[in-house]
């Protein structure tokens, strides 16, 4: 059976056997690293795929390229999704501690960026309180850990420079690669300093330490030949650090990969755990407040409303329910940035606010449908005005019918409410996925995590059938 | 007082009212009867600007309906409305609120009562109609009966002219039929305005002062019950009550 197959192989024994370096990266991740090659559709270029092929020839095998969210590529590679992450993977304690790294491949700094008109930012001690901009996990993330800043995670690279120009963050400290391309060329930006120094290598998995030393011995290679600083000439990314690369010895290997480290789940986990259950709490809640009544307001619209009102309002609510939330999320807060600045907190609950909406015009909309018609003709009988007859006669009415699924609406977006992570809103999840990279286990954090959405949702549906029991009696 | 002139409806292409006029006076109970698809009902429901109509006026005191959408007529059609009381066939009674709080909801929301005088009235117009035991039942917990006496007291509540039925006993029990001609009975000589689409002939005879005879939309016979009910004039009176010539009609329809 080729599954048991699978596992009897060493790493690079399955490599040969199937033909095939298969290796991890996000194409999001974007130039130069690895991306989608615009003249070769389905095709990818970028430094490390140029890397990964050369690799792939000394080994004799083929290169394969597997997307996969940047932030999860350890996870996905320690469940076999592919051979090895090959995509900018810093070297740092807590990755060390959990998979095993090649050499290195490149020698970078962690560059320090703030606003042009903003002087007073000379270095990481002028930022202590302050908020800073990197991506979740790397290595400028645990080194922000332990500056004494609120560090700010993001998923992409060109979002905190967007944030940093609109002042949503005092700095953004990121790999040099990433602040060049990304950061220097804007004009408002400016280079504070360089503040650290770090490697990329090649991840693999534990018990495949036999393609980890195939792969030693390749980059050792193609170091030497010349080849690999060449691939980085081509892509304006060398320098004359580089050549350390070149030079690089096994012992220097085993110093980069001494210093591991295992964060545990402790008391200090848990308190971030709860803060991060709180903004999940207001961001829902927030969200509700804002969707009820424009819900309302939109199924009213589109029931009693002029022809255009409620044209305009099935529009509203086909345009918001038919186009992916987090696109929404994308575009009112990086998109709208330059005319409507909106704080990330204040931009998720509007986000998911008016997506929301959306869904409870329907819900009421069914609502008032299910009121037998007589009950608006008896409150037009007794003189009263259509606005009073709705308000005193059908919402009423209509609420009742519609609270399960108001209840089930509002649980849906607790977890809905997750995706605000990709305006930097650090919520329940985010926390557990930045967590579980840490301690290197997905199953505490990821059980804390799960008994936190349940202990603020299980209570709301206690509650609303509590009040469905109390309405039903009228 | 209401006054009717040459209403005139159609729908669907068919004339539904044809031309009526009619008088209803303070202290006179009207029973409007007549076949199915007469127009009763429709002429009814006129009477409070629910219906809207093609051609004619409806008066009630200084207010005046005219043709065409009842909606666009706003203020003038409430306050039609605010003195022109219905009670519906199936009641509608506002499923989410007690018996009192239907019989406090107008003239709290739409006439500005203050509550606490509300309530006081909303009591003696339930203690009226024999229900002040009732008011803190719903609608879904009170019987037919209790749910007519509940609207007749929430049409009350907003001290109407006029009072129009829809049907009142075709949901009661033979027995529940009594107690509503002794409610009504006590209105009319109160001197409300009362009209009441029936087919039941033995309520049309005990309470009302005069029958309308609809048929077509047309009034096609009108007098006091004891006249038009016992020997009418019109040969579709004397068929819709089956009077007379029913079998001869039947055996040349078919």
């Amino acid at each position: 059976m080729p599954a048991c197959g699978a596992e009897q192989d060493s790493g690079l024994a399955r490599v040969r056997r199937t033909g095939e370096l298969r290796w991890g990266a996000d194409a999001q991740g974007g130039e130069p690293y690895a991306m989608e090659d615009p003249d070769a559709p389905g095709g990818m270029r970028g430094f490390e795929v140029e890397l990964a092929e050369a690799l792939a020839r000394e080994l004799g095998v083929k290169a394969r390229f597997v997307q996969n969210d940047w932030s999860n590529l350890i996870p996905s590679l320690e469940r076999g999704g592919f051979d090895v992450a090959l995509n900018g993977m810093e070297v740092t304690p807590a990755r060390s501690g959990r998979i095993l790294f090649t050499r290195p491949y490149y020698v970078f700094n962690l560059r320090l960026l703030a606003r042009q008109d903003d002087a007073a930012v000379t270095g990481m001690a002028a930022l202590r309180g302050q908020r800073v901009g990197t991506l979740a996990n790397s290595l400028a993330w645990d080194l922000l850990q332990r500056s004494g800043v609120e560090a700010v995670p993001y998923e992409g690279v060109e979002e905190p420079y967007i944030d940093l120009e609109q002042g949503r963050v005092r700095a953004v400290l990121m790999d040099d690669i990433i602040a060049q391309r990304y950061g220097q060329v804007r004009p408002g930006l400016r280079l504070v300093g360089d503040v650290g120094e770090g490697y990329y290598a090649i991840a693999v998995r534990q018990g495949d330490e036999d393609l980890r030393e195939a792969l030693d011995a390749a980059l050792g290679r193609i170091a030497h030949s010349g080849e690999l600083r060449a691939i980085f000439q081509r892509w304006g990314i060398d320098s004359a650090a580089q050549q350390r690369m070149v030079d690089w010895t096994d012992a220097q290997t085993r110093e980069v990969l001494s210093n591991t480290h295992t964060a545990r789940m402790g008391w200090g986990q848990l308190v971030l755990f709860l803060q991060a259950a709180v903004v999940t709490l207001l961001v829902s809640a927030g969200a509700m407040v804002l969707a009820i009544p424009l819900g309302v307001g939109l199924a009213l619209t589109r029931l009693y409303g002029p022809g255009w009102a409620g044209r305009l309002a099935t529009a509203y609510v086909e345009l918001f329910r038919g186009t992916p939330v987090l696109l929404q999320l994308y575009v009112l807060y990086y998109g709208l940035a330059g005319v409507l600045r909106l704080e990330p907190l204040s931009a998720a609950i509007l986000g998911l606010g008016l997506n929301y909406a959306a869904y409870e015009a329907e819900v009421y909309r069914a609502g008032v449908l299910a009121v037998p018609r007589g009950q608006l003709e008896a409150a037009m009988a007794l003189g009263m005005p259509l606005k009073l007859a709705l308000r005193r006669v059908i919402m009423p009415q209509a609420f009742r019918v519609a609270l399960p699924g108001v209840t089930n609406d509002f649980i849906a977006l607790l977890k809905d409410s997750s995706l605000v992570s990709v305006i930097s809103v650090v919520e329940l999840t985010k926390r557990m996925t930045i967590t579980a990279v840490d301690v290197r286990s997905w199953l505490i954090p990821g059980a804390l995590c799960a008994l936190l959405y349940l202990a603020m949702s299980y209570p709301l549906s206690r509650l609303a059938r509590r009040l469905e029991a109390r309405l039903e009696r009228g | 007082m209401i006054e009717v002139e040459k209403l005139s409806k159609r729908y669907d292409g068919r004339l539904v009212l044809d031309g009526i006029d009619a008088t209803f006076a303070p202290g006179e109970m009207t029973a409007l009867v007549g076949p199915s698809g007469g127009g009763k009902s429709t002429l009814l429901r006129c009477l409070n600007g629910l219906e809207s109509f093609d051609a004619g006026v409806v008066r009630v005191g200084s207010d005046t309906l005219a043709p065409g959408d009842v909606r666009a007529q706003g203020e003038k059609v409430r306050s039609i409305r605010r003195r022109v009381g219905f009670v519906f066939q199936q009641w509608h009674l506002f499923a989410h609120r007690t018996a009192l709080g239907n019989v406090t909801e107008a003239p709290m929301h739409v006439k500005g009562v203050g509550r606490k005088e509300a309530l006081e009235r909303g009591r003696e117009l339930l203690e009226k109609v024999g229900l002040s035991h009732r008011e803190d039942a719903y609608p879904s917990e009170l019987s037919g009966g209790e749910q007519q006496r509940v609207a007749i007291a929430r049409a009350l509540a907003m001290e109407p002219e006029v009072l129009l039925l829809d049907e009142p006993t075709s949901a009661l029990d033979p027995e529940r039929v009594g107690g509503l001609i002794d409610v009504l009975e006590q209105l009319r000589s109160e001197g409300l305005t009362l009209v009441s689409v029936t087919h039941e002939m033995r309520f049309a005879q005990e309470l009302a002062s005069r029958v309308l005879v609809l048929y077509g939309g047309r009034i096609i016979e009108e007098g006091p019950p004891d006249r038009v009910l016992a020997s009418p004039h019109h040969e579709r009176t004397r068929a819709f009550l089956g009077l007379g010539r029913v079998a001869a009609l039947r055996t040349m329809g078919a």
